[in-house]
């Protein structure tokens, strides 16, 4: 269903881009991918594009930054900054699912089922730094589908 | 082949060089390494399991390796690797950081074209396409590639050195109650909002009002 939620794209994309290559470097596997394969994020269908987002913000808040600390003060706060804008923008998703506006079909219950267990394949630490290393496949994909 | 104990020192600064997402591999010679050094390129897709040797760069002696065709869809990401040899040894494998397409290229300024009439002058604009294969390959648009493209445009007049300046999403602009039999000269540079990306200002089109009627 349709969901308008405004987010900071450029205020999260910016932070990202501050530390993109501090923490892609932290993050030695180039054969696996949280996000991007087996199976990719541009391939979702746009009727679940609204609840994979929930999802994936979702995933983020609960999973991911919370493991991200590093021993660089900027970075850090960099995160954290990021993890704020996400919290904000999964509550205004949130609004929108409990008004139904948000339905998850079965692709997309597929789709983010894959990117947990990506996810779970990783220990925790290593999970969480991939993942956030690979924010801007996620920031790529909702800009294009916008 | 069994590779000889590696003791050559590694290329450097091996990283990706993109405009309008032609993707070129550079690195520099291993220090200390005169003439005969030759290289090999490997790249690989992040995330997928792996590296795939790049021909055309076997053994090659110059210090860039055109990978924009291997590296051509832009919703993948990418890793590039370089390694050296000289007189039967070699160097360690040197790589790129994780190389995103969309997020990592250089964009050319826009084509400008502009006419006028007395008193307004008509300024159209146009994004450079993304790199292709070959000139028969369909012709994709950044404005296809990024959703949030925009440009700046700048209007000078050349005898108050009163300069204008506009940001439109569209690629055409009328500037109007322009003064008769003046020039004025126009440039423009494009910017993406997310991600952030900004072109050059392309160079000045100079063009002169008609007289008044």
């Amino acid at each position: 269903g349709a969901c308008r939620v405004s987010i900071s794209m450029t205020e999260i994309r910016a932070g990202f881009t501050a530390i993109k290559t501090n923490i892609q470097s932290r993050d030695p596997i180039r054969t696996l991918s949280i996000l991007s394969h087996p199976h990719s994020l541009h391939k979702v269908k746009s009727s679940d594009r609204c609840c994979i987002t929930y999802q994936l913000f979702t995933f983020y808040v609960d999973k991911v930054f919370k493991h991200c600390r590093t021993e660089d003060s900027f970075v850090n706060r960099k995160i954290s900054s990021i993890a704020n804008s996400f919290l904000s923008t999964r509550r205004k998703l949130g609004q929108c699912r409990e008004q139904n506006n948000c339905l998850c079909g079965e692709e997309s219950t597929e789709k983010f089922k894959q990117i947990l267990a990506n996810y779970e394949g990783l220990n925790v630490t290593s999970a969480a730094m991939k993942s956030l290393g690979e924010l801007d496949i996620l920031l790529d994909w909702m800009e294009k589908s916008r | 082949s069994g590779e000889l104990y590696c003791s050559l020192p590694n290329p450097r600064n091996v990283r990706f060089e993109s405009i309008n997402m032609k993707n070129v591999l550079h690195w520099s010679a291993p220090e200390g390494t005169g003439v005969g050094v030759v290289y090999k390129v490997k790249y690989a897709v992040y995330g997928v399991g792996k590296w795939i040797r790049k021909p055309e760069c076997r053994n090659i002696n110059r210090t860039w390796c055109d990978l924009s065709s291997e590296t051509s869809d832009y919703e993948e990401q990418y890793y590039a690797s370089v390694k050296a040899f000289l007189n039967g040894t070699c160097s360690d494998w040197m790589e790129t950081t994780r190389f995103n397409p969309l997020t990592d290229t250089k964009i050319d300024p826009p084509m400008v074209s502009v006419s006028s009439t007395d008193r307004s002058i008509s300024i159209i604009l146009t994004a450079p396409e993304k790199w292709k294969r070959s000139p028969e390959e369909e012709s994709i648009s950044l404005l296809q590639v990024y959703p949030g493209l925009q440009y700046n445009v700048s209007v000078l007049n050349k005898k108050t050195k009163k300069r204008w300046f506009f940001s439109i999403s569209n690629n055409t602009l009328v500037v109007p109650w322009l003064e008769p039999g003046t020039t004025y000269c126009v440039s423009a540079q494009i910017h993406v909002t997310t991600p952030v990306l900004d072109s050059g200002f392309s160079k000045e089109h100079c063009i002169t009002t008609l007289k008044d009627k």
